[in-house]
C-alpha cells in the first residue's frame, strides 16, 4: 500500500515537472504534436465523409424512375432560366471591364476556387467550425475565404495535409468589414462572431453601424463584404440584419445581430477561394493557425 | 511485448467511440454543444492497466480531442493524465459499477470544465451568459459519461482480455 502511495506521489511530481516543461517548450514542438494527432484523425474523417456521401448516393439510387424524371425536368427548367441570367451577366461583365479600363481601376486579387466536401461540423460556445476534405495537398492555405455560391461561409483557420478547419461566420474568431444594404454612402461596419448561447442558433454581431442608418423597409437588410483587407472578395453576402439595430453603450454607433445567409450546419459542399498570390494577411495567419 | 503496447492498442480500440462522439457533436452542432466522452474512456483502462500505461493512454485520448479544436495545447491531455494517476492509485474507487459510473461522471465533467475554461481563456470575445452555457455543457458531459461508460468499458475490457491484461482485483 505504501509502495502504491509512493508511486502515486512520484507520478504527481513527474506530472508537475512535465507541465513545467510543457509550458516552457518551444511552440513549434507543441504545434508538431497537435499536427501529428490531427493527421492521425484525417483518414477517419475522410471515411466518415465518404460513408455519408455513399449513404446519400444509395438513398438517391432507391428513388423511382418517375421521381428522377421529374427532378430532371425541374433541373432543365432551372438550367434554362440560368442560361438567360448568364447571358445578362456576360453583358454586365463586358460593361464592367470597359468601365475599369476607363477609370484605370486596380483589379482585385484573383482567386482559385477549390470545391471541398464537408467532413464534420463541430461547435460549442467558443468555436463553430467545419472540417473539409481538402487540405495543403490541394493548394489550400490558411486565411482563405470559404463560400457557398455568393454566400460567405467562413475562413480557413488551420490546414492539414488532406483536411482543413474552417471558422464559420458565427465563430468568435471571425472578423471582417461589411457594407449594409440601404446605406448609400457605403460606410463600413464590422462583423464578428459571438460566443453563442447553448441550444441557441449561432449568430454574429454587426457593430459600428452609423447612427443615422435605417434599414430598408419590409425586408431584412443584407450585409455584404467590402473587399477591403484582401481576404474576401467584395459584394459577397454575409447574411441579414436580425431585427432592428440598437444603440451601443458608447452611443455613437448602433449594433445588430447578423443571421448567416445559409444554414451553415447543413452545408454538404463549399468552395475555398485561394488567392493566386499570397497576401500579407496570410503571413499573420501562419503564426496562429492553430488557435 | 503485447502488454507493453496494450495502451496503444487500447487507444486504437477506443478511437471509434471518440469518432462516434464527434458524429454526435456533428448532429448537435446547430445547438452549440460538444459531446465530450474522453473522460469516460479512462475508467476501464485505469482499473486494469499499469499506472504508466494509463498515463500514456490518457495523454493520447486528450491530445486526440484537442487536435482539431481551439483549446490551449495540452490542457485536456494533462487534466486526463492527472485523473489517470489518481484513478490508478485509488483503484478501490472503481471496484464496482456504481463507483465506475460515479468516476466517469466526475472525470468527464472535470475534463470538460478544463477545456471549456481553456477555450474561454483564449477566445477573442466574451460570452453573453457564460454561466448558463457552462452548466449546460457540463450537464451534457455528465450525462454522456453515464450513457457511454458501459459500452466503452465493455469494448475496452474485451480488448484487454485478448491482450492478456490481468483482470482488476476484486479487493485491491
Amino acid at each position: 500500500m505504501d509502495q502504491n502511495r509512493q508511486g502515486a506521489r512520484a507520478s504527481y511530481v513527474a506530472l508537475a515537472i512535465f507541465v513545467a516543461l510543457w509550458v516552457l517548450m518551444p511552440a513549434a514542438i507543441r504545434r508538431l504534436n497537435r499536427e501529428a494527432f490531427a493527421e492521425f484523425q484525417a483518414p477517419a474523417l475522410h471515411l466518415l465523409g465518404k460513408s455519408r456521401d455513399m449513404a446519400t448516393f444509395w438513398e438517391k439510387k432507391s428513388r423511382s424512375t418517375e421521381e428522377m424524371a421529374a427532378a430532371g425536368r425541374d433541373l432543365a427548367r432551372i438550367n434554362a432560366a440560368l442560361e438567360i441570367k448568364l447571358n445578362a451577366m456576360d453583358d454586365v461583365r463586358r460593361e464592367n471591364i470597359r468601365l475599369r479600363e476607363i477609370t484605370r481601376y486596380v483589379v482585385p486579387a484573383e482567386y482559385m476556387s477549390v470545391v471541398a466536401r464537408v467532413a464534420t461540423r463541430d461547435s460549442s460556445s467558443w468555436w463553430q467550425r467545419i472540417v473539409i476534405r481538402k487540405g495543403r495537398n490541394d493548394g489550400i492555405r490558411p486565411g482563405a475565404p470559404v463560400v457557398f455560391g455568393n454566400n460567405v461561409v467562413g475562413r480557413v483557420t488551420a490546414v492539414h495535409l488532406t483536411t482543413s478547419e474552417v471558422d464559420l461566420v458565427t465563430s468568435p474568431g471571425f472578423r471582417c468589414t461589411a457594407y449594409l444594404e440601404g446605406d448609400d454612402q457605403n460606410r463600413i461596419a464590422l462583423v464578428n462572431g459571438v460566443a453563442s448561447n447553448s441550444l441557441g442558433t449561432a449568430k454574429a454581431r454587426v457593430s459600428v453601424i452609423p447612427h443615422d442608418y435605417t434599414p430598408p423597409a419590409g425586408q431584412p437588410a443584407r450585409v455584404f463584404t467590402t473587399g477591403m483587407g484582401g481576404v474576401f472578395p467584395s459584394r459577397l453576402l454575409l447574411g441579414y440584419l436580425d431585427g432592428g439595430t440598437y444603440s451601443t453603450q458608447v452611443g455613437n454607433f448602433k449594433e445588430s445581430l447578423l443571421i448567416p445567409s445559409r444554414d451553415l450546419y447543413n452545408l454538404q459542399e463549399v468552395s475555398v477561394l485561394v488567392p493566386l498570390h499570397p497576401n500579407p494577411g496570410e503571413a499573420l495567419m501562419q503564426g496562429d493557425q492553430f488557435q | 511485448m503485447t502488454m507493453g503496447w496494450a495502451w496503444l492498442i487500447l487507444t486504437l480500440a477506443t478511437y471509434p467511440w471518440l469518432i462516434g462522439a464527434d458524429l454526435a457533436s456533428d448532429v448537435f452542432a446547430s445547438s452549440s454543444l460538444t459531446i465530450f466522452v474522453s473522460g469516460a474512456c479512462l475508467i476501464a483502462p485505469c482499473r486494469r492497466l499499469r499506472r504508466w500505461q494509463s498515463v500514456l493512454f490518457a495523454a493520447c485520448i486528450g491530445f486526440l480531442f484537442e487536435a482539431r479544436r481551439p483549446v490551449p495545447d495540452g490542457i485536456v491531455a494533462l487534466a486526463l493524465v492527472a485523473a489517470a494517476i489518481f484513478l490508478s492509485s485509488n483503484r478501490p474507487l472503481l471496484r464496482n459499477t456504481p463507483g465506475m459510473l460515479r468516476a466517469a461522471v466526475v472525470v468527464n465533467i472535470l475534463a470538460c470544465l478544463c477545456w471549456y475554461l481553456g477555450a474561454a481563456f483564449i477566445a477573442p470575445v466574451s460570452a453573453a451568459e457564460p454561466a448558463s452555457q457552462l452548466i449546460l455543457q457540463l450537464l451534457v458531459a455528465g450525462l454522456a459519461g453515464v450513457i457511454v461508460l458501459l459500452p466503452i468499458a465493455l469494448t475496452q475490457n474485451a480488448v484487454m482480455d485478448r491482450l492478456g491484461v490481468p483482470p482488476a482485483p476484486e479487493t485491491p
